[in-house]
């Protein structure tokens, strides 16, 4: 788990948030209430947030102010979301977005 | 630095060689380039790459019309699901 314990401008910052735990791919992970998705994965040490629709390249968090899309991962019971607006909850089930098939190019999943 | 992998639009993957590709092959506007190489048509709708690729084809090609009609910003301009909608919770 790595987090800013001391900023540089801001000085040191205070962890008042409590821990809750949730699940990403099926792992437990730990993470603060309330925290975008992202950045309790991100403490976590987890980067790749989802892979391409179309070619399984993988995707990060990338604007992180809700502007690109690229960070959205399956929330169950939500839907698609995106990780860097979305609070962190208690119990929470993550999973990363995965390569689809398509059968216009007829491309399979294995 | 290598321009074939260069990246203009995340979301579906447009790189700047297929750009040069379809302008090459004769699209000559942004909305043009759109059509051809589906940059600005993923999930961010043109948030990340609309002003890379209006100002690529503007220095492509500086007769190329500046309408910003061209590749405009339609409703919904934030992403609502069906039942946000239906509770009026936008």
């Amino acid at each position: 788990m790595e987090r800013i314990t001391f900023h540089p401008i801001l000085g040191p910052q205070r962890i008042e948030r409590e821990p809750v735990s949730f699940t990403f791919n099926g792992r437990k992970l730990t993470g603060l209430q309330g925290e975008p998705i992202a950045a309790a994965l991100l403490a976590s040490g987890i980067r790749t947030l989802r892979r391409h629709e179309e070619s399984g390249t993988a995707r990060a968090l990338y604007c992180a102010i809700g502007h690109c899309m690229e960070c959205r991962l399956n929330v169950e019971g939500r839907g698609k979301v995106r990780s860097c607006l979305t609070p962190l909850e208690e119990g929470m089930r993550i999973t990363e977005g995965q390569q689809l098939p398509n059968e216009i190019t007829g491309r399979k999943l294995q | 630095m290598n321009c074939s992998s260069m990246i203009i639009c995340r979301c579906e993957e447009v790189t700047l060689v297929q750009l040069e590709a379809a302008y090459e092959a004769g699209c000559r506007t942004s909305r043009q380039l759109k059509m051809k190489t589906r940059a600005a048509m993923g999930a961010c709708q043109g948030r990340v790459c609309k002003q890379l690729l209006e100002t690529w084809i503007i220095a492509k090609n500086p007769a190329s019309p500046r309408d910003p009609e061209l590749l405009p910003y339609r409703p919904p301009v934030r992403p609502v699901t069906f039942g946000q909608l239906a509770k009026g919770d936008v």
